[in-house]
């Protein structure tokens, strides 16, 4: 019976070794494993056999079925390795075809550098302060130590909606709101709209965006403004830029300067977008007038602080601040 | 401010270039706008004296001409120049000789013109960059024919025989710092920056006493604006000579961008720049009853100024006057009727201080700003008028121009004040960042003019910008150095930046449209009245009632501020369509400004709303794209509950495509399809899909409280169905139904068909929606769906007359 066993083994052994698809397998399977199939005959004659080999020849036969079936499970995966690997071959695409995609839109780019430099400030510890674009004088000008005499309230350069009420024309009447609001320390950035009385041309427009900042607290010092500035223009403009302050003369800030940056084209070598100086004007900033925190009831004998502000300015450098906002209409 | 490098040398030894010397400068506060170096650029330019002029051969235009440049040499010069003519001799020229260079870095060489050899070139003013003012009798066009007196100098450098060796310099002054618009206040900065001694050639004026009368040959002065005038001081000349002035003075007045006009004129205006004092002369004769009033004008008044024009006047203005009329218009300009004349014989020097606010506003208004006006308007300092008009007297007599009178009038009713403010060293250095000790302060502030008596600092009478410690503060910081300040951080208490909520919502949003496919533009705040007017915004609309009118626009497109986003936003679409633009998807985020209570007269402010605004054309844009586009909107920022209303009365949208979006009965946003009788009035054929959100109302409604919610345990339960309803059904409604009977049991219920044919009726359609149940804890029942679907249907039935498709 052995023998008849081993037979079978081999000759299923080689015909499932030499099946070239799928269907001799199965045929395979009935042929040998199947209700009818050679080894299934086998078992179901072991009635005959004695009690000594029948457990013998028992475990005999399931160990060649477990054999065929094991071999027959391997060529199966071996046809379908096949066969995927065929299936690959035909199913090439061109993968420099274009993707598929939602277009996406884009933010203004004055929206990007504003996000850019508030992003900046936020992790320097600033609030964004936001206030009325229709504003009363007294913010816009009085409190900031502007008085009713000043050119830069003449209705040339502002736009009235009453004698006491104006558009805003500098960012800076947030600062007093807020001064008036909060206790110090104060540490704002307010970006928005301002209105001027400009017609449009390649530098200028009625209406434009300004950053301000304001930094309000017991010893706040000039060698502060001047090392913020550094840090937001190394953030902003590269590791390698330099500051440099230069004097100059606001209402709203004593000692005031305005902050020049190395230029990010040249390096400050010189070139055709620094107009050969090695330095761009980048902002006014100052310490806050007294007269400024006063009017804001904050005691300048006790605190200090600093603002600055960045405007668009016809002579600033294009690629900071000077973008022409309506270019788009 | 311009000054030239040899005017400012009188009063400090300058040993640096003009370069270098605008760099210091700009860094201790007088910026240099530009500089005018000349110095350096003229070489081996020669005077000659022509000999001969012939005619040349080979041309008609040229001659050929014999001059003598010295030390026995004569070369031979072709030139076409106009002025030079055939069988002249004996003009004294510029010689560019060969191997000499212009301005411009222009090289001579000698070479031949037409055949004939030309050994070099006579020069014209421009090729030399004079200022043709400077010489008033020479022809400004052909050859520079200098004076016969500089036959003498024959064969010398030209640029030290003119004095061409000028650079000039052109300052940026600040509006502080109105001693500065002088050659003595620039003299003095450029001092104390090159770290020189101050020369003080005027010191003699500080010292000067002269005797104040009430009269002088009659004249008397009265001031009856002593708010508007500080100061008026007049002295009299006698026996005037006018004439040309010297050709120094000519020199200085053109360095500075000023015409010589007569020797007396030009007094007034050099001592202006001088001493940033501005003067006037009037001719004593014309002002009647020698009596000078400082009055403001009467209404209506009238005066011919100088300049020929005819001026109106108000009673806000300032004039000096006689007994009968305006002489001058205060600090702006004087009269035609008591100018110098060529027959004047005496003339009255006026020195007078006015107040700058005043000045300023009569310039603006009468469309006059001089000199004199942009000084004034920076606020004077009263104690310079006396000096200037001395020196002005020194000045006649060193010219010899006139017989000065012994005495003045000076009427002086408000003294100018001596501030004093306390030396705070310790705050100071606070202020600035630095360590300075009181004796480095006190030698730079001593250095500026600035006394420190006993801890008290005194400016000078010439620095009415220093009135408190921040004041002084700058001044020690300019020469301590800006560049030096040492930067250093913050070290205040720590501050929480960040964005608040409005600002955090606005950028989220802003993000989720990018993704979305959306552009942000930015618009004007403005609108005009016909922005309105095909907006198809009646004039007694809250739209056109609420909008803030500005007193002086710009133009007619921007008369107002905008009520409403629409007309904005549709002027970008059309602007787009007209560009050929396809799939245009636009947002906005700006404010209208609504004044609601009509109280702006009253000082209120308007009402400021932050409107989100979306505008769309294109393919597959629809409706439902949009209203999906919002919800999203909503849903980022946490407005969870809300209704989509149909809104018919909106003339701006399709009355038939058109929502509120609304929490309770606040509207806090439009979203629908724009009327097309609108866009065709912006040349749009194309449907155009539009949405107003308020994202002030969304900020108050925002929830944005983050809940967890687990990985469902057990499996949903899915059932379709599917009911034919009357077309005026709105699917809303089937929602809602849905979602009240079907209670807690319900996770999603999504509409996935909509369905019309003749087989149904015309008026009908087919809904289907696929509806999904689950519970957290258990797996449900296929008898619990049940009774809710049998809920479900029953309603449906009921309320909409639902007909339930198998």
């Amino acid at each position: 019976m052995k023998e008849q066993i081993e037979k079978i083994r081999q000759s299923a052994l080689e015909e499932i070794k030499n099946a070239n698809d799928e269907k001799v397998l199965n045929d395979a399977r009935v042929k040998y494993l199947g209700k009818k199939g050679e080894l299934t005959l086998i078992l179901r004659g072991m009635g005959g056999l004695s009690s000594e080999e029948r457990p013998v020849i028992g475990s005999l036969v399931n160990e060649v079925r477990d054999e065929i079936e094991n071999l027959i499970e391997e060529r199966k995966k071996e046809f379908k390795v096949a066969e995927i690997k065929r299936k690959l071959e035909t199913e090439k695409i061109d993968v420099t075809m274009p993707g598929k995609k939602i277009e996406l839109g884009s933010v203004h780019p004055i929206t990007q550098i504003i996000n850019d430099i508030k992003e900046i400030f936020i992790g320097m510890g600033y609030q964004i302060a936001d206030g009325p674009e229709v504003e009363f004088a007294t913010y816009n000008f009085d409190k900031l130590n502007t008085p009713p005499d000043h050119p830069a309230r003449d209705i040339q350069d502002t736009f009235y909606i009453t004698d006491d009420i104006v558009l805003r024309s500098q960012t800076s009447p947030v600062q007093a709101r807020v001064m008036e609001t909060q206790k110090p320390p104060i540490k704002i950035i307010c970006p928005g709209v301002v209105y001027r009385s400009d017609s449009v041309d390649a530098t200028h427009s009625p209406v434009f965006h300004q950053i301000e900042g304001l930094v309000v607290d017991k010893n706040i010092s000039m060698g502060d403004l001047k090392g913020t500035l550094e840090m937001f223009a190394k953030k902003c403009l590269g590791e390698k830029t330099q500051i440099r302050f230069r004097p100059h003369h606001f209402p709203f800030t004593e000692p005031s300067a305005e902050a020049d940056v190395s230029c990010f084209v040249c390096g400050g070598k010189g070139c055709r977008v620094c107009k050969e100086e090695g330095w761009i004007e980048l902002l006014g900033c100052g310490m806050v007038h007294p007269n400024v925190l006063r009017n804001c009831g904050i005691d300048p004998e006790i605190y200090s602080g600093f603002a600055f502000g960045m405007r668009n300015r016809k002579n600033s450098n294009g690629e900071i601040w000077n973008r022409r906002y309506a270019f788009i209409i | 401010m311009k000054a030239s490098l040899e005017w400012l040398n009188e009063y400090a030894d300058i040993d640096v270039s003009a370069k270098e010397l605008g760099d210091i400068l700009t860094m201790t506060g007088s910026k240099v706008e530009t500089i005018d170096d000349k110095s350096g650029e003229i070489k081996n330019v020669v005077v000659g004296k022509i000999l001969e002029v012939k005619s040349h051969i080979n041309a008609d235009k040229l001659v050929v001409t014999k001059v003598d440049v010295g030390n026995g040499e004569v070369l031979q010069i072709i030139t076409g120049a106009s002025n030079i003519i055939v069988g002249t001799s004996g003009q004294i020229v510029p010689v560019a000789k060969p191997g000499s260079s212009l301005p411009g870095g222009k090289e001579i060489k000698t070479g031949k013109l037409r055949g004939i050899e030309s050994c070099g070139m006579l020069c014209s003013m421009g090729e030399l960059g004079i200022d043709p003012a400077t010489y008033p009798d020479a022809e400004e066009d052909g050859i520079f024919i200098l004076d016969s007196k500089y036959e003498k100098n024959i064969g010398e450098d030209i640029v030290d025989v003119l004095g061409l060796r000028e650079s000039i310099i052109d300052f940026e002054i600040t509006p502080n710092r109105p001693d500065c618009l002088s050659i003595e206040g620039l003299g003095r900065e450029t001092a104390v920056s090159l770290n020189k001694p101050f020369k003080n050639p005027r010191k003699n004026l500080d010292e000067m006493k002269i005797e104040n009368k009430k009269e002088l040959e009659g004249l008397t002065v009265e001031i009856s604006a002593p708010d508007l005038c500080y100061r008026y001081i007049a002295r009299v000349v006698k026996n005037i000579k006018i004439g040309p002035s010297p050709e120094w003075m000519v020199r200085r007045l053109n360095a500075c961008g000023v015409r010589s006009i007569n020797n007396i004129v030009d007094i007034t205006n050099y001592v202006m720049l001088e001493l940033g004092q501005p003067m006037h002369a009037f001719d004593i004769n014309s002002i009647d009853g020698k009596h000078i009033n400082v009055r403001r004008a009467k209404a209506n008044e009238e005066i011919i100024t100088l300049d020929g024009q005819k001026r109106k006047l108000n009673e806000n203005m300032l004039v000096i006057a006689d007994s009968k009329k305006p002489v001058a218009i205060a600090g702006v300009m004087g009269g035609e009727n008591s100018e110098i004349e060529n027959d004047t014989k005496t003339i009255v020097f006026e020195s007078a201080v006015f107040y700058g606010g005043s000045v300023r506003k009569t310039a603006k208004v009468v469309g006059l700003r001089t000199e004199a006006s942009s000084r004034y308007e920076k606020g004077l300092a009263p104690e310079n008028a006396l000096r200037a008009v001395n020196r002005a007297v020194e000045l006649i007599e060193l010219l010899g121009a006139g017989e000065p009178v012994d005495g003045m009038v000076d009427v002086y009713p408000t003294k100018q004040k001596i501030v004093k403010i306390p030396l705070e060293v310790d705050r100071i250095n606070r202020l600035l960042g630095i360590n300075l000790s009181k004796e480095e302060m006190v030698t730079i502030l001593n250095k500026l003019n600035i006394k420190v008596e006993n801890d008290i600092v005194i400016p000078p009478f010439f620095r009415q910008d220093i009135e408190q410690t921040a004041d002084v503060a700058e001044e020690v910081l300019r020469f301590y150095g800006y560049d030096k300040l040492e930067t250093t951080l913050v070290s205040a208490d720590t501050t929480l930046g960040g964005k608040n909520k409005k600002q955090t919502i606005e950028d989220n949003i802003s993000d989720l449209l990018v993704h979305s496919g959306l552009s942000e533009i930015y618009t004007y705040g403005f609108v005009s009245e016909n922005d309105l007017r095909k907006c198809n915004i009646s004039k007694d609309s809250n739209y056109a009632k609420q909008a803030i009118k500005i007193i002086n626009p710009l133009s007619e497109d921007y008369t107002m501020m905008k009520t409403t986003s629409v007309p904005s936003m549709m002027q970008m679409l059309e602007n787009n369509n007209n560009y050929k633009n396809k799939n245009v998807k636009l947002f906005d985020i700006s404010r209208i400004y609504k004044n609601i209570n009509q109280n702006i007269e009253e000082g209120e402010l308007p009402e400021e709303d932050t409107i989100l605004t979306i505008g769309m054309y294109g393919e597959d844009i629809d409706f439902y794209i949009l209203k999906g586009l919002v919800e999203n909107v909503l849903n980022i920022v946490g407005v969870t509950k809300y209704d989509v209303v149909k809104e018919t009365e909106n003339d701006m949208y399709h009355p038939g495509r058109c929502a509120n979006i609304k929490i309770g009965k606040d509207v806090i946003g439009t979203i629908g399809e724009v009327n097309p009788l609108l866009a065709t009035n912006y040349d749009i054929s194309q449907r155009v899909l539009f949405a107003e959100v308020n994202i002030d109302k969304i900020v108050k409604y925002a929830r944005n409280v983050k809940k967890y919610t687990p990985i469902p345990k057990f499996p949903a339960v899915e059932r379709d169905i599917a009911m034919i309803v009357d077309e005026t059904v709105e699917v809303g409604q089937i929602q809602k139904i849905i979602e009240k009977k079907a209670k807690k049991l319900l996770e999603e219920a999504k509409l996935f068909d909509v369905y019309r044919s003749e087989k149904i009726g015309n008026d009908k359609k087919s809904i289907a929606y696929a509806l999904k149940f689950r519970v957290p804890d258990r797996t449900l029942t296929d008898d619990e769906i049940n009774v809710v679907m049998k809920e479900i249907i029953e309603e449906l039935e009921k309320q909409l007359n639902a007909e339930l498709r198998k």
